[in-house]
């Protein structure tokens, strides 16, 4: 029996009201032509107790990340979220509020994002940020579309965009959705052997309309030549950096080195990696892409008593307002979650986080090292800073590699050989700060045991 | 105005964590360090559970009132989805883990896929869309490369009606169509004539929403499917009103080749102040092989796979092939709303077709209170509305024109509501569609008792009475007074402008 009508059993009397006899009279404005008959083909409704039951029987049998030893991380982060976080979140109010359209009634949400776009551009060095885009893929593409909009009008080579070859697949694929319609050309920059970027095939793409690099790269590389790479593209082009967020605890932001656009996964503040969703992306820019960045923003104004109120602003750049010509077909975003970064953000604190990145810098070492003690196994780009994954090169194929590490109750990390063809050998390994030595020692052992075998 | 930069306590007093288990401070080397912290607040728990509850109550949801959004679907969000997700086979998942560790959440996803494409009469379903306008996108796109696999790469404009949301004609451009917009009808139907005018070997596809933005069922939809078919075309069915037909017609028997399916507004995965969304997609056989790769698949288990769930599958990512327009979001979808959505759906079941019938009757039963006051209440109103369609029925939602009220005594419809607010009530959607002068569009959903429309009738009337002075100042009782908008753009103040950095 359905339980979440309040109506139910009392059809007749409103019926009645409206003068009509019964509910199949609602629906005459269907032509027979398009109607369904019987019931459909579904099971019956379950009560909130059965739910809960078959919930907990399904979910149940995922293998969760905190249930081992776990190194798979490869853009997300197996994080600790402060309980304070999701306890707040879901207070009604915010959970089943809508889009703050009516901001006399929405000054809570309004304001949490207004604090969230302030600690966001604090994070990155850049002066405006939005309020989330998806993930971090969806803002790494809406970054490009939005820096060709700013930049074509003088750029050389305004259809031109290039992008780091380490970018990884998924993404790739993300941006070439979002880009291929509207005539932009994605050429491809080249690494070197250490994973640093080739700066001199990167200084080639001046005069085109952006380069969107990542910080670390996808093999968790800190590249220190990348703060020289402004310089190398000049202004006509658009410098557009993805970042581990939870990295700027330590190292430079990238507006701090001539950065247009930053972009990212938000997902490490606020919420778990659920899957894969939602979580949420991070978009901050200069005021140069300012009119016409994708999302939205709030800013702070009066109310006709002069009292600071805050309210959704600019909304001429988007779809409701600007339709066919809007900078961005996104409507719904990820506010909920943003929020919860918020919340996140301010708990931690500016030493907090430096606090955060410095534990999974630290472990991120640790595991390397330990790791890479073992006979035949080697580190893919010596030589570099890293943090929360390095990438590993192993005696035989990593598909084999993770079957014997799962067999040992240990997951991950990740086959690179998903991603790149020639790199069907390699694990990337991920840290975070829950990695604990004995978590190392585990996978220590049974990374062991597996290349020791083979030989 | 206190903000969450008035914390600002001792250095690193906040919120404890342990130390870094490996100290390795030269770990990152100077040149890359950061200079200086970010200037985020110092704040202790008990100070930010006060501000973060202090702000949740200066924002209004479904939980604290009526909230007749049209077009959103602001229903009822039942709790225990929100319990369920909070669970570490949801919450503490990562996407890339091998699907033998993941056969519960894959076979929810299975489960929802059945679903959608039961209720909508598609043949295959991608749960990857992670918003209503992503699956939008998405569908044109899986569009755009079938007129491509075909060689009909001439096709480069795409029809919608002047009543579509938004996101519609935005999407499509996006994906580099051309938008060309066909008036409506005067009773507010989609004109069949501009149709035919419109349609050619040009067109890649009509994106409609049904029941229309003006809640009408398109009486001639079938007949404009076959319009745009016989041109070449493909047919988009804007799954934004799904709520409205859900057990008595769908987009496959409408003639539809593509749908998108909002799960936070028919499924209840909760609007959280404008997100997360979900958008999944349906398309038919033609259309499958381009939808975005992985989708949910099942089988009997073959050597070394395990039947987890107990129900004698082995469920595994289904690479979708090389005709895939690959990814839309970089994993698997909004996974956390596709539990929710499955936890809802439950609760309903084959009983889906209920929720439709109570959404519709909710919406006919409270326009008829609206439009049809008692002789008394109707001696006191200035004004009344008219409705933006001459029709006796609506489905799931309907709409009012203010501008008679405006031509009497100058009240708009933004006045109107704004003194709502005063009431209790979350606005009406306001000036959408834009085919309505003065436009109130109004959704009750299913989930609103008959007191609690009663009661917003005999409030509407009410403020329909007052002193139009009284409405163009509001609002008086919420905890701001009317923002200033303009101001906010001129002024362009989108970040605090001294969080005291270090």
């Amino acid at each position: 029996m359905v339980d979440q009508i309040p109506n139910l059993g009392r059809e007749s009397e409103m019926l009645a009201e409206i003068g009509l006899s019964s509910i199949s009279d609602l629906f005459s404005n269907i032509p027979e032509g398009v109607r369904r008959d019987g019931p459909l083909p579904l099971p019956p409704p379950q009560s909130e107790e059965q739910i809960l039951e078959d919930a907990r029987r399904l979910l149940g049998a995922n293998i969760d990340l905190d249930s081992r030893p776990s190194f798979l991380s490869a853009g997300l982060a197996r994080n600790f979220v402060p309980t304070m976080v999701p306890m707040l979140a879901t207070r009604g109010e915010f959970l089943t509020s809508y889009t703050p359209y009516q901001p006399e009634v929405s000054q809570g949400m309004l304001q949490a994002m207004w604090e969230f776009q302030t600690m966001v551009s604090e994070l990155v060095g850049l002066p405006v940020s939005n309020v989330s885009m998806y993930d971090a893929s969806t803002a790494a593409a809406e970054a490009i579309t939005c820096a060709v909009r700013v930049k074509s009008k003088k750029a050389t080579r305004p259809n031109s965009v290039f992008i780091s070859d380490l970018v990884p697949p998924h993404r790739l694929s993300v941006i070439r959705n979002y880009t291929q319609g509207v005539g932009i050309e994605l050429l491809i920059l080249p690494h070197n052997d250490d994973g640093s970027l080739d700066m001199e095939a990167a200084s080639s793409a001046a005069g085109s309309s952006a380069v969107y690099v990542e910080q670390p790269n996808a093999l968790g590389i800190l590249d220190e030549g990348l703060m020289g790479l402004k310089e190398a593209i000049g202004d006509l082009t658009a410098l557009i950096v993805g970042v581990d967020a939870v990295s700027l605890g330590l190292v430079q932001p990238p507006g701090h080195w001539g950065a247009d656009i930053v972009v990212g996964e938000g997902q490490p503040f606020g919420i778990g990696p659920t899957g894969g969703g939602p979580i949420y992306g991070i978009f901050a820019c200069t005021k140069e892409f300012l009119r016409l960045m994708p999302g939205r923003i709030v800013g702070q104004s009066i109310d006709t008593e002069g009292e600071t109120a805050y309210t959704l602003t600019l909304s001429t750049r988007e779809q409701h307002i600007r339709r066919h010509r809007a900078t961005s077909n996104i409507c719904s975003n990820e506010t909920l979650i943003a929020l919860m970064g918020a919340m996140h953000m301010s708990l931690l604190g500016p030493e907090g986080l430096e606090k955060l990145a410095t534990r999974i810098s630290s472990s991120t070492y640790a595991a390397m090292e330990a790791v890479t003690n073992i006979p035949g196994i080697d580190l893919v780009n010596p030589g570099g800073s890293f943090f929360r994954e390095f990438a590993i090169r192993l005696p035989g194929p990593a598909k084999d590699a993770l079957s014997s590490i799962d067999a040992a109750g240990v997951l991950g990390g990740f086959d690179l050989g998903n991603w790149w063809e020639d790199m069907s050998d390699c694990l990337l390994i991920g840290c975070d700060e829950g990695t604990t030595e004995s978590d190392i020692s585990s996978l220590v052992n049974a990374l062991g045991a597996w290349s020791g075998g083979i030989k | 105005m206190s903000t969450v930069f008035d914390f600002n306590g001792a250095s690193g007093s906040g919120w404890s964590q342990p130390d870094p288990t490996f100290p390795n401070p030269d770990a990152v080397p100077k040149s890359l360090r950061r200079k200086r912290l970010p200037g985020w607040p110092r704040a202790s728990e008990p100070e930010l559970v006060r501000h973060y509850t202090l702000l949740s109550q200066k924002t209004f949801g479904i939980d604290t009132g009526f909230y007749p959004l049209g077009s959103c679907t602001m229903k009822h969000n039942p709790r225990v989805n929100e319990r369920i997700v909070q669970l570490p086979g949801i919450d503490r998942i990562h996407p890339l883990q091998d699907p033998s560790q993941v056969q519960g959440l894959l076979a929810i996803y299975y489960e929802m896929q059945e679903m959608l494409a039961i209720c909508s009469g598609m043949d295959a379903v991608t749960l990857q869309p992670v918003a209503g306008a992503q699956g939008e996108f998405t569908a044109i796109r899986c569009i755009q490369e079938y007129h491509r696999s075909r060689g009909d790469d001439q096709r480069d404009k795409v029809i919608v009606p002047d009543s579509a949301h938004g996101t519609n004609p935005a999407s499509a451009s996006m994906c580099g169509y051309q938008i060309i917009e066909i008036p409506s009808a005067s009773d507010g139907m989609l004109d069949i004539d501009a149709l035919k005018a419109a349609v050619g070997d040009d067109t890649a596809a009509m994106m409609i929403t049904n029941p229309s933005t003006m809640g009408l069922f398109e009486a001639n939809i079938a007949e404009a499917s076959q319009i745009v078919h016989e041109a070449g075309g493909q047919m988009y069915y804007d799954g934004a009103n799904f709520n409205a037909i859900i057990g008595k017609t769908d987009p496959g028997r409408m003639g539809f080749d593509a749908v998108h399916y909002n799960l936070h507004k028919t499924f209840s995965q909760p609007h959280g102040g404008g997100g997360p969304g979900s958008g999944p997609i349906g398309v038919k056989d033609h259309l499958s092989e381009f939808l975005p790769t992985p989708i949910a698949s099942r089988r009997e288990p073959q050597e070394g796979e395990l039947d987890s769930v107990g129900d004698g599958f082995y469920y595994f990512w289904q690479d979708v092939g090389d005709n895939s327009i690959g990814k839309v979001q970089q994993w698997n979808g909004n996974a956390g709303a596709v539990v929710r959505a499955w936890a809802f759906y439950r609760r309903y079941g084959r009983d889906l077709e209920r929720m439709s019938e109570h959404a519709v009757l909710n919406s006919n039963y409270l326009r008829h209170k609206i439009m049809n006051p008692e002789p008394d209440v109707a001696a006191k109103i200035n004004c009344m509305p008219s409705e933006g369609s001459e029709t006796s029925l609506v489905m799931h939602e309907f709409t009012l024109s203010m501008s008679p009220v405006k031509e009497v005594n100058g009240v708009t419809g933004k006045d109107v509501a704004k003194r709502l607010l005063d009431y209790g009530y979350m606005s009406p959607t306001l000036y959408f569609p834009q085919i309505v002068p003065e436009c109130l569009m109004i959704e009750p959903t299913e989930t609103e008792s008959k007191e609690v429309l009663d009661k917003f009738a005999a409030d509407f009337h009410e403020v329909l009475s007052e002193d139009p002075e009284i409405l163009t100042t509001a609002p008086h009782t919420t905890p701001v007074k009317r923002v200033d908008e303009v101001w906010a753009a001129r002024n362009l103040i989108l970040r605090h402008p001294d969080t005291g950095e270090d």
